[in-house]
């Protein structure tokens, strides 16, 4: 069993796109995109149906010139578990979100 | 029933994740102004750090780090995390840090295996 991590992208990109992609920038409603993007990408996931935890994150940054860097690091089985990024951006913000899937070995 | 009775720990403990954070991040960033050319080695730096030190402590644990350093300059950055897991043998730990020229997120999440 590996992670496929197309079918994670495609699945990320659909949730963000669904609640960003009209949206500018508000400091209001970033709490509330960042857990929307967070728990529908994770209910996705579950809806494969496959044997797999999962642990999403999601970074929302608004626009304005300063840099940012991310970087992640994983110590596991790497024949089955897996990760997927996903970064967006529209005019006013970037949006960058991490999948990490660890297979459960019954 | 002497296995049972090692006394090895499962679970994710926290403040021992916690402080192992705190000082990679005081090692590899302390002292510095945000340098564009620098992050990256920075950044590797922490998650490197943080992992050999959690693997040191030698628990059969799956772990992901993950760090974000961003430049201070009124932007707003919002950070969310969902995690769909053993709530009882599983955990996470997250740490912030600032100095004057930026901020610092280490996330680490740990699973048995």
């Amino acid at each position: 069993m590996t992670f496929n991590a197309e079918e994670a992208h495609n699945i990320v990109k659909d949730c963000i796109e669904k609640i960003l992609s009209k949206a500018d920038y508000s400091h209001d409603k970033v709490n509330q995109w960042t857990a929307a993007i967070v728990e529908q990408c994770l209910t996705h996931l579950v809806k494969l149906g496959k044997t797999y935890k999962y642990i999403v994150t999601c970074a929302v940054m608004q626009k304005s010139g300063a840099g940012l860097h991310t970087a992640s690091s994983c110590f596991w089985d790497t024949t089955t578990d897996g990760t997927c990024t996903v970064r967006w951006e529209n005019r006013t913000m970037n949006c960058v979100v991490n999948v990490f899937a660890i297979a459960i070995i019954l | 029933v002497d296995e049972l009775q090692s006394g090895e720990e499962t679970s994710f403990v926290v403040d021992e994740v916690s402080n192992i954070i705190k000082e990679a991040v005081e090692s590899a960033i302390v002292g510095n102004a945000y340098q564009h050319s620098k992050v990256n080695q920075w950044t590797t730096n922490v998650v490197e750090q943080t992992l050999s030190q959690l693997t040191k402590l030698g628990k059969p644990f799956t772990y992901i780090m993950t760090c974000v350093i961003m430049q201070k300059n009124g932007a707003g950055l919002h950070r969310a995390s969902s995690c769909f897991w053993d709530s009882s043998s599983d955990g996470n730990c997250t740490v912030r840090w600032e100095n004057k020229t930026m901020y610092c997120i280490v996330s680490a999440f740990g699973l048995p295996i």
